[in-house]
C-alpha cells in the first residue's frame, strides 16, 4: 500500500480531481494552474542567436510575447519581435574559374568574388521590427472566435496582415472544427529600386559613370506590392485520454511582386570554343548576369497532420507531417518529431526535423547563352535562388527547461540544421565548380516565462 | 504565368486524394472517439497543447520561411518579411 | 428579522423556516440543513431580492438533502440501499455523483469509498474509549468496496448488504449547487456567500471589492471562532474531527476510517481546511489529505493549494 499518493501518472492528483469536479458541477473547466488566471499577464521572453557557416547570415532576435487573460476564457496577446541580420546569402550567380565583380543592389558600388568562391551578395545589415496582436473570445458555449493583426517594418520591406478564425466545438469538446482567413498586403521597396525581371545587371567596368547610371536607371521598375490571401480549415480531435490529433488543410494565394530583387542568374556561354562553360561576355566586355524573375501569382496547398501522445510516465511525444504542393511546381514534405522527457522540476526535449523539397518549374541554376538569346530571353521566369531548388534539410536540436515554480520557467534551446541542394551540374568549365554548397546553421535560444 | 494545366497535374490529384482521405478519417470516427469531461486531466496538461511554446514556434517558422520554399500548415500568426 | 415562507412540500424534513436579517444592501439568511447551520450572505441587493434568493437557497438545499440522505425512506439512495442486489436506474444528477465517486475512488487509490458507510455499525465516535472488536470490523469489511458494485450508466447494481453514502460529498456539493443557482439569479454588481457549517463558497468579493471575513474554528475551542480568513473568491472546506473521535490510552482515533482496513487512518490530523475554486473540490482535497494521515501536509503541498492542517497544538499551513 502506497503511503503517499499525491501523484497519478506523474501528475498531481489535484488536477484530475479538479477536472472531475467541474464535470460534476457542469461548469467550464477552469485551468488549475496559476497561469491563465484572469487578471494577470503571462509573459514569455526569449533571445535567439542564429549563425550560418562560412560568414553567411548571422542574426540576433529578441522576442517578447504577453498574454492577458480575462474572465470567461477571453484573452489578448501582444507580441513584439526585433531582428538584426548581418551577413550575406548566395546571390544565385555561379562560381567561376576567374574572379567576378558584381554591382551592389543600390547601384553605388561593386563587390568582388574570388575565383572558385560562391558568390554571396554583398554584406548587408538589416533590422526588422514586427508587432502582432490577437484577441480570442467565446461567442457562446459552442463557438470561439479569434481576430488578429500583424505589422512589420524593415528598411526595404513593409508587411501588414489581418486574420480571423472561428472554431466550433462538437462531441463534448472532443472535436473542434476551425476555419480561418488571413489577408496580407506587403510593400516591397528594395534598395536601388526593384530591377526589371530578366534584365541585365549593369556593371561599372569598361564604361563611363554616366553610361553606367543610364544603364542602371533603365533596369528599374517602380516599387511593388504583394497581396496574400490564406485560408485554413482544421479539425482537432481528442482520440483518447492520452492522444490528441490535428488535421489542417490550407490554401494560400499570393499575387504581385513575388521576385527577390537581390537575386541574379549567371549566363553561361554554351558556344563551343575556349569559353565553353564560362561566363558569357557581353558587348561591353563584361560577364552577363540577369536579375531573376518569378511569376506574379502563386497558389499553395498544404496538408498538415500533428499528433500528441502522453506516455504512462508523463513524457510527451509530438509528431507532425506537412505536405505542400504549389503551382510553381514545388512539392515538399516535412516531418517533425519531438520527445519531451519530463523530470521532477525540469524537462529535456530532443527534436528532429526532416525536410524534402523538389525544385520549382522555373528554377535554373544558370541560364545558357542560347536561353539569353542576346538580350531577349526565351524564358519568362527564371530563378537561381537555391531555396527554390531540390533541397533536403535535416535539423537536430534539444531544449532544456527548468520550472522555477508553477509560473516561472527558464529554458535553453539549441538547434543545428544542415541543408543540401542538388540539380543541374553544368557543363564545360562550369562542371568543375561546386554549384551546390551545403548550408549549415546553428541557433541558440534562451527563454524566460513568468 | 503558371501552367494552365496544373489542375490535371499528378501531384494535385494526389493532393486531392490525400485531402479527401484525411477529411474522411477525421470525420468518420469523430463521434466515437473522445473522452468524458472528467477524463481530460492529462489533455489539460500544458505539455499536451498542440503548440507548447508560441515563441519557439514563431522563431523556427521564421527561420524555415527564410530558408525554404514552404511555410505555414499549423495556423496563422506569422507575417511577411523581406527574407524570402 | 423576517421569516420566509416555504411550503411543507418543499420542506419535507420540517426544518424551522428560514430567517433573514440585515439592512439596506447587506443581508444574512439562515436555515438548517444536513445537520448544520446554513448561512447565505448577500451583498449589494435589496430586501425583496434577498428574500427571494434565500427562498431559492433553502428550497434547493432541502431538495438535495432529501435526495442524497440515507435517512429518507423512498428516496433514490434508500431504494438503492434496499435493492437486494437488483439493478436500480438512477437519474442524471445521481449518475454524475456516482461518476464522481468512481473518479475519487480511483484517484485516492481506494481510500475514498462511498460504500464504507456500513463501518459505522462498528464505530461510535462519542469521545469515549470504547474501540470495537477486530472481527466485527473485519466482518463488515466484506460489505465494503466500490469494486464490488456494478455502475454502468444508467444502472447501479449493489450486492446485498452493501450501502452507498454520499455524506462525504453531499454538503460541499450542495454549497456549490446553491451558489451556482444564486449566481444566475443575482442582479449585476451584487455578490453572495454560501456557508453550510463551515463549508463555504462565494461568487466573488463583496461590493466595493471588500473581502468576506470568515471565522475559522479552532478545535480546542469548540464554540469560539477565534481566527478569521479573508475570502475574495473561490471556496473553503474543512474536514475535521472536533466533535467525533475516540480517545483511548492517550491515542486519538479520528472518525476518518480507511475502507481498506476498517479502522481509523493512523495519525490523521485534527482538521484540514483547503481553499479551492469550488467547495466540492476543496472538500475532496481536504478529505484526501485526512486519508493520507501523517502525509496530509506533504500531499497538500504537492497539489499547490492553500491549506491549513491542525494537529493538536501544532498547526501547519500554507496560506
Amino acid at each position: 500500500m502506497q503511503l503517499t499518493n499525491s501523484k497519478k501518472n506523474g501528475k498531481p492528483v489535484g488536477r484530475a480531481l479538479a477536472a472531475a469536479t467541474c464535470a460534476l458541477l457542469g461548469v467550464q473547466a477552469t485551468d488549475a494552474l496559476a497561469k491563465d488566471k484572469p487578471g494577470e499577464w503571462d509573459v514569455e521572453t526569449a533571445l535567439l542567436v542564429y549563425s550560418e557557416a562560412d560568414d553567411r547570415v548571422q542574426a540576433v532576435e529578441p522576442v517578447i510575447s504577453a498574454t492577458r487573460n480575462y474572465d470567461g476564457d477571453r484573452k489578448l496577446n501582444l507580441k513584439l519581435i526585433a531582428d538584426t541580420l548581418t551577413g550575406a546569402s548566395p546571390s544565385g550567380a555561379t562560381p567561376s574559374d576567374v574572379p567576378q565583380t558584381f554591382t551592389q543592389p543600390s547601384g553605388n558600388g561593386s563587390y568582388d568574388v574570388t575565383a572558385g568562391d560562391a558568390p554571396l551578395d554583398d554584406s548587408f545589415k538589416d533590422t526588422r521590427v514586427a508587432l502582432s496582436t490577437s484577441w480570442t473570445a467565446p461567442l457562446d458555449r459552442d463557438y470561439t472566435y479569434s481576430v488578429g493583426a500583424y505589422g512589420s517594418r524593415e528598411y526595404d520591406y513593409l508587411s501588414t496582415a489581418v486574420n480571423g478564425s472561428l472554431s466550433r466545438y462538437l462531441n463534448n469538446k472532443n472535436t473542434t472544427l476551425t476555419g480561418g482567413l488571413s489577408l496580407g498586403f506587403d510593400l516591397v521597396d528594395p534598395v536601388g529600386g526593384a530591377p526589371t525581371g530578366l534584365s541585365r545587371m549593369p556593371l561599372k567596368a569598361n564604361k563611363t559613370g554616366t553610361q553606367f547610371d543610364q544603364e542602371f536607371a533603365d533596369t528599374r521598375e517602380t516599387d511593388d506590392t504583394k497581396t496574400l490571401v490564406d485560408a485554413l480549415f482544421g479539425v482537432t480531435q481528442v482520440i483518447n485520454r492520452r492522444t490528441l490529433m490535428q488535421f489542417n488543410y490550407g490554401v494560400s494565394y499570393s499575387s504581385g511582386y513575388l521576385t527577390d530583387p537581390y537575386k541574379i542568374l549567371s549566363v553561361i556561354d554554351d558556344a563551343s570554343g575556349a569559353n565553353f562553360g564560362g561566363n558569357l561576355i557581353g558587348s561591353d566586355s563584361n560577364p552577363v548576369y540577369l536579375y531573376e524573375n518569378r511569376p506574379d501569382t502563386r497558389i499553395k496547398h498544404t496538408l498538415y497532420w500533428q499528433t500528441k501522445y502522453m506516455l504512462e510516465n508523463g513524457d510527451v511525444m509530438d509528431g507532425s507531417y506537412r505536405f505542400m504542393v504549389d503551382d510553381w511546381g514545388i512539392t515538399s514534405h516535412t516531418v517533425d518529431l519531438k520527445y519531451r522527457w519530463n523530470m521532477d522540476k525540469s524537462y529535456l526535449e530532443p527534436h528532429f526535423r526532416y525536410y524534402l523539397q523538389s525544385e520549382a518549374d522555373f528554377y535554373k541554376r544558370y541560364l545558357t547563352a542560347t536561353e539569353y538569346n542576346g538580350g531577349t530571353p526565351t524564358l519568362s521566369d527564371a530563378s537561381a535562388d537555391y531555396r527554390l531548388g531540390d533541397l533536403t534539410g535535416l535539423t537536430f536540436g534539444a531544449k532544456w527547461g527548468y520550472h522555477l515554480d508553477e509560473d516561472h520557467e527558464l529554458a535553453i534551446r539549441a538547434e543545428y540544421m544542415i541543408q543540401t541542394n542538388d540539380g543541374d551540374q553544368g557543363f564545360g568549365k562550369l562542371a568543375s565548380q561546386d554549384l551546390y554548397p551545403d548550408t549549415s546553421a546553428m541557433w541558440l535560444q534562451l527563454s524566460y516565462s513568468f | 504565368m503558371p501552367d494552365s494545366t496544373w489542375f490535371f497535374d499528378r501531384r494535385f490529384r494526389l493532393a486531392g486524394t490525400a485531402l479527401a482521405l484525411a477529411t474522411l478519417l477525421a470525420m468518420s470516427g469523430c463521434s466515437d472517439l473522445g473522452v468524458k469531461p472528467w477524463e481530460r486531466d492529462q489533455l489539460a496538461d500544458p505539455d499536451m497543447q498542440l503548440t507548447v511554446s508560441g515563441v519557439d514556434a514563431g522563431l523556427d517558422d521564421h527561420i524555415y520561411f527564410s530558408k525554404e520554399a514552404s511555410s505555414g500548415g499549423r495556423g496563422f500568426g506569422g507575417g511577411g518579411c523581406g527574407c524570402n | 428579522m423576517t421569516t420566509i415562507c416555504v411550503s411543507a412540500q418543499d420542506n419535507p424534513a420540517k426544518h424551522p423556516l428560514p430567517r433573514i436579517t440585515g439592512k439596506q444592501r447587506s443581508w444574512q439568511g439562515r436555515f438548517e440543513a444536513m445537520a448544520s447551520p446554513c448561512e447565505i450572505l448577500l451583498d449589494g441587493i435589496g430586501r425583496t431580492d434577498a428574500e427571494q434568493l434565500l427562498f431559492h437557497a433553502a428550497r434547493e438545499t432541502w431538495r438535495l438533502e432529501r435526495k442524497f440522505s440515507r435517512y429518507v425512506s423512498g428516496n433514490p439512495i434508500d431504494r438503492i440501499n434496499h435493492s437486494n442486489g437488483e439493478p436500480v436506474t438512477v437519474d442524471d444528477e445521481l449518475a454524475l455523483m456516482l461518476d464522481y465517486a468512481a473518479q475519487c475512488y480511483e484517484l485516492s487509490d481506494g481510500r475514498f469509498d462511498i460504500t464504507s458507510g456500513v463501518l459505522r455499525r462498528a464505530w461510535r465516535f462519542d469521545g469515549s474509549d470504547r474501540l470495537p472488536e477486530k472481527d466485527k470490523t473485519d466482518a463488515l469489511l466484506n460489505l465494503v468496496g466500490w469494486g464490488n458494485l456494478n455502475w454502468q450508466h444508467p444502472q447501479l447494481t449493489l450486492p446485498e448488504g452493501m450501502e452507498i453514502d454520499f455524506g462525504g460529498i453531499g454538503k460541499e456539493y450542495a454549497v456549490d449547487r446553491v451558489l451556482l443557482d444564486l449566481k444566475r439569479l443575482l442582479p449585476e454588481g451584487s455578490s453572495v456567500l454560501v456557508n453550510f457549517g463551515g463549508d463555504l463558497a462565494c461568487s466573488g468579493p463583496r461590493t466595493d471589492d471588500k473581502a468576506w471575513i470568515v471565522g475559522m474554528e479552532n478545535h480546542r475551542k469548540l464554540t469560539d471562532s477565534s481566527e478569521t480568513l479573508s475570502l475574495r473568491g473561490g471556496a473553503l472546506a474543512t474536514s475535521g474531527d472536533s466533535h467525533r473521535y475516540l480517545l483511548r490510552d492517550g491515542v486519538r482515533y479520528s472518525h476518518i476510517l480507511d475502507p481498506r482496513t476498517g479502522w481509523p487512518v493512523p495519525d490523521a490530523p485534527h482538521s484540514v481546511t483547503v481553499a479551492a475554486a469550488t467547495c466540492t473540490l476543496a472538500g475532496m482535497l481536504a478529505t484526501f489529505a485526512m486519508l493520507q494521515g501523517a502525509n496530509a501536509e506533504h500531499f497538500l503541498k504537492e497539489q499547490d493549494v492553500l491549506f491549513r492542517v491542525q494537529r493538536s497544538w501544532i498547526q501547519h499551513s500554507r496560506v
